[in-house]
């Protein structure tokens, strides 16, 4: 049976004073809506502690969406460090909402973001303080609806069976429709079987509890979902989208945490999507169309949300800033605007290709902290496999540009374990660095005062869904481990400074986006066992994994490095982000060859596929350079 | 090669205001309900915010990350409520107190609300350490401590004349003697109240570390679940107590600070 409404936020503040950073359980935020009268009650949940979760820009967006309806409020939820959780679970306080500190379990309904894999154990932590059956086979008839999207929707199965419905692609217009869906289907005293179908009507919503999983020749050892007989559901739930964007509120936070947050700072979303066409991001072909926001819009925007939150930075973010086309008037312009105000401006990462000398003048106003690039790959044929396309002299260019414009400190991302990867690109990595550094020091001087220094950070690929490296398998971490020694061994110069992800992490998480339905029984098993917060450097628990999947008769490293046949039917064929299938097997193909695929914002179409199969279209507002 | 690097106009020397010169308004306002349990870094940066959203003409440091020119008065304990805190802004500019407090109020959340502003004179020492005196009222709820337990129990401490406790993974010494300058507590309905009277001098003396030092001094169990307010705090000069607004002179115009 369903909760009861009510506050109970009188059983959760004597715990306050037992508790690290009680701030992360106040609410009342500036912003934050307090009325939440419904009468229909959704609550949104990023399952990792408030600091984490709120600067989340989905959680925002959809936040905002909801409350703006008629009848319809919005809640936050954030999962409670251990020791509250504890806490809660001596005193029998179930887990809260913020706004409203009601029930979990009294909602209607229950969002949850999925913003990476490793989040899979905290959504059953936060499902379980909340006292809410972990399945949706499980759930009582009056029990809330919960529902998923975000990042990590496009492989859910692993999650598949907690989920009543998840929501793919954009979610300003779908959360809506869901929770209207859900609404009425409740005032009309529908059971929950009909309600889920009912929501299974609604475009870009997958309700896998009327999907079963084939396996057979066709597919991989995980199999694939398919409408369940009798169900009138779609065979391939294809994404929404927003296809005018900039109709769309420009800024999404307008919650001003009390306590300091991972991303502190007003974020400006000012362009959706990315065309680069980058072979191993899953986000640059599942957010796809391109669309920027005019420079007006952000400017103006910017300025109006600077002053109604009080924050002292603002960030334009997307998948990459320096693409918009407008994108040094907008830094231009905002300088200009805010100066004297003790502002920042900043933007997340710069393409090595676009970061000219205009572009370094711009960034940051007056103030030079780091700056960070992202090559890769350590040598050209490399990243043409990944379809990376910048060069060696892109790199040369952006950080002269940098060091002359001022900075001083320079980062770069890089991947290990890409297909076709060798040593010697291993050691171009080492190379690309050194190279960096000397011109720095070619640029500022060579003292110990000169202050130029390089860091490196080195992720281990993931192959995701819907990217054309889905049917490669995971690196072996212990050659993850060998090639991170050579890197290693190759630099020895103090000022640069190596970081690189743990192989063992990178594995589970591999798993989790390989893994099809069947892979549940190892998210609850580890879960049971003690694992959450994976994401946690301090709080992963590889044994906890391991011995989880034993128990599962699974091997992490069997599923996570696994190759798939291209011609398989994969885990998450039934759904769709709009991106082709022979598309994504077409660059995968071409990564074999080394042959590049250019950006259809700037060159010719790549057939994707996005553009009819969701009928839109790029918006570009100037012209890529 | 710092020649060729732009100079952004903004922090040019010859443009930049002297501190000193700033009007130099102080507030202050309230910390109460669940705000209490605001961590004194996570009220600073708030307190900015609301300036900000205030639209005062705030004056910015000249260090690298521009900061507003803003000074706190010491850190209350996490948990702890107050009735009277402040906090010193530089302006750019001269704004009538009462239209700072009132844009001030309607950008800051009410747990925190600004009750009082006005301007004080620029040149006295930073806040912090210049407020050296604070009243607290203490409940301790429920049963099992009565007041004269208390009273014998924080004696004991003082004729010990320092105690040490663990702040995480740091012992702590404070000198009693010299930070304990008043205590008083009485039965009232539902527990005990004390009145509680430092000073600040080294190591601040917590009002729920000189209880729980009380208790273990009697061998009682600590008391749980403390309700802790300031209720005032000022300044100590030649055996006086100056207000945060002043007078800052005696009657004969000589400056007490």
């Amino acid at each position: 049976m369903r909760a009861r409404r009510e506050s109970l936020f009188h059983l959760l503040e004597p715990l306050l004073a037992h508790v690290e950073h009680p701030a992360r359980y106040l609410d009342h935020e500036w912003g934050s809506v307090q009325e939440q009268d419904g009468p229909f009650h959704l609550c949104m949940v990023y399952a990792d502690v408030y600091e984490v979760g709120q600067p989340n820009l989905g959680v925002a967006i959809l936040y905002n969406q909801v409350n703006a309806q008629e009848g319809m409020s919005c809640e936050r939820c954030y999962l409670p460090w251990k020791d509250m959780a504890a806490l809660m679970r001596e005193n029998e306080v179930p887990l809260l909402s913020l706004e409203s500190a009601s029930p979990l379990a009294s909602f209607d309904a229950i969002g949850f973001t999925l913003a990476h894999e490793l989040i899979a154990t905290n959504v059953l932590e936060t499902l379980d303080l909340a006292g809410i059956a972990l399945t949706s086979a499980e759930r009582d008839e009056d029990d809330p609806i919960i529902l998923a999207g975000g990042p990590s929707a496009w492989n859910c199965e692993p999650l598949a069976p907690v989920f009543d419905a998840v929501l793919l692609g954009d979610g300003e217009e779908s959360i809506v429709e869901a929770c209207a869906c859900i609404r009425d289907a409740r005032a009309r005293g529908l059971t929950r079987l009909e309600t889920l179908r009912r929501l299974a009507r609604v475009p870009g919503t997958y309700v896998p509890s009327l999907y079963d999983v084939v396996v057979d020749e066709s597919t991989t050892r995980w199999g694939r979902a398919v409408p369940r007989a009798g169900e009138d559901v779609p065979e391939v739930v294809l994404k929404r989208c927003v296809n005018d964007f900039a109709a769309t509120p420009a800024v999404a936070q307008r919650i001003v945490p009390y306590m300091g947050i991972v991303q502190d700072r007003l974020s400006v979303e000012v362009l959706r999507g990315c065309a680069r066409g980058c072979r191993f991001c899953q986000a640059g072909m599942t957010y796809r169309p391109v669309r920027e926001r005019p420079a007006d819009q952000v400017v103006r925007c910017s300025v109006e949300g600077l002053l109604a939150s009080g924050h002292n930075e603002i960030s334009l973010t997307s998948l990459s800033t320096t693409d918009h086309s407008q994108c040094a008037q907008i830094l231009n312009r905002m300088n200009s605007e805010l100066e004297g105000k003790g502002i920042r401006v900043s933007i997340p990462s710069q393409r090595l290709d676009s970061f000219g000398v205009e572009m370094a003048a711009a960034v940051a106003g007056g103030k030079r902290g780091g700056l960070t690039f992202a090559p890769e790959a350590g040598s050209q044929r490399l990243r043409d496999v990944i379809n990376k396309n910048v060069t060696e002299q892109d790199l040369e260019a952006a950080a002269r540009n940098a060091f002359e414009a001022g900075w001083r400190r320079m980062k770069l991302y890089f991947m290990m374990g890409l297909p076709t990867e060798t040593d010697e690109d291993v050691v171009g990595i080492a190379r690309m660095a050194k190279h960096v550094l000397e011109i720095g020091r070619e640029v500022v001087g060579r003292g110990p005062k000169s202050g130029v220094s390089v860091s490196i950070s080195v992720a281990v690929l993931v192959p995701k869904a819907f990217t054309p490296f889905q049917w490669c398998g995971q690196l072996d971490p212990d050659e993850v481990r060998r090639r991170q020694q050579l890197l290693l061994s190759e630099i020895r110069d103090r000022a640069i400074r190596v970081s690189y992800h743990d192989a063992s992490v990178s594995l589970v998480e591999g798993a989790l986006s390989k893994m099809g339905r069947a892979g549940f029984s190892l998210v609850r098993r580890a879960w049971e066992l003690g694992c959450s917060f994976d994401a946690w450097t301090s709080e992963f628990r590889f044994d906890l994994w391991e011995r989880a999947a034993a128990e599962c008769g699974l091997d992490l490293a069997d599923v996570a490095c696994e190759h798939f046949p291209l011609a398989a039917a994969l885990p998450w064929d039934h759904t769709s982000p709009g991106v082709s299938k022979g598309y994504l097997q077409r660059e995968w193909l071409r990564a074999a060859e080394g042959v590049t695929t250019p950006d259809c914002t700037r060159d010719t179409c790549a057939d994707c596929g996005v553009c009819p199969a969701l009928r839109v279209h790029n918006v570009i507002q100037g012209v890529r350079s | 090669m710092s020649g060729s690097r732009p100079q952004p106009t903004d922090a040019r020397p010859q443009d930049l205001p002297v501190k000193a010169e700033l009007p130099r308004l102080r507030v202050e306002y309230v910390k109460d309900s669940r705000l209490a349990f605001l961590g004194h870094l996570d009220l600073i940066a708030t307190v900015e915010r609301c300036i900000r959203r205030a639209g005062l003409p705030f004056s910015v440091g000249n260090g690298f990350a521009r900061r507003v020119r803003i000074q706190f008065t010491s850190a209350l304990p996490v948990g702890a409520s107050s009735a009277c805190e402040y906090f010193d802004l530089r302006l750019t500019e001269h704004v009538d107190p009462n239209e700072a407090l009132c844009a001030l109020r309607g950008a800051t959340p009410s747990a925190l609300r600004p009750v009082r502003a006005a301007y004080v004179p620029g040149r006295l020492p930073a806040l912090e350490a210049w407020l050296d005196r604070s009243s607290w009222e203490l409940l301790v709820p429920g049963a099992g401590l009565d007041a004269a337990q208390i009273a014998r129990g924080v004696e004991a401490v003082r004729e010990r004349g320092e105690l040490t406790y663990m702040r995480g993974e740091k012992a702590k010494r404070v000198d009693v003697a010299s930070t304990l300058v008043g205590f008083e507590a009485r039965d009232v309905e539902g527990g005990v109240e004390v009145c509680l009277e430092t000073r600040l001098a080294g190591c601040a003396l917590r009002p729920q570390v000189l209880l729980d030092a009380a208790t273990d001094a009697l061998g009682l169990p600590r008391a749980s679940a403390l309700r802790v307010r300031r209720v005032r705090q000022a300044h100590e000069e030649n055996g006086r107590l100056v207000e945060p607004f002043g007078p800052f002179c005696e009657k004969d115009g000589t400056p007490l600070s």
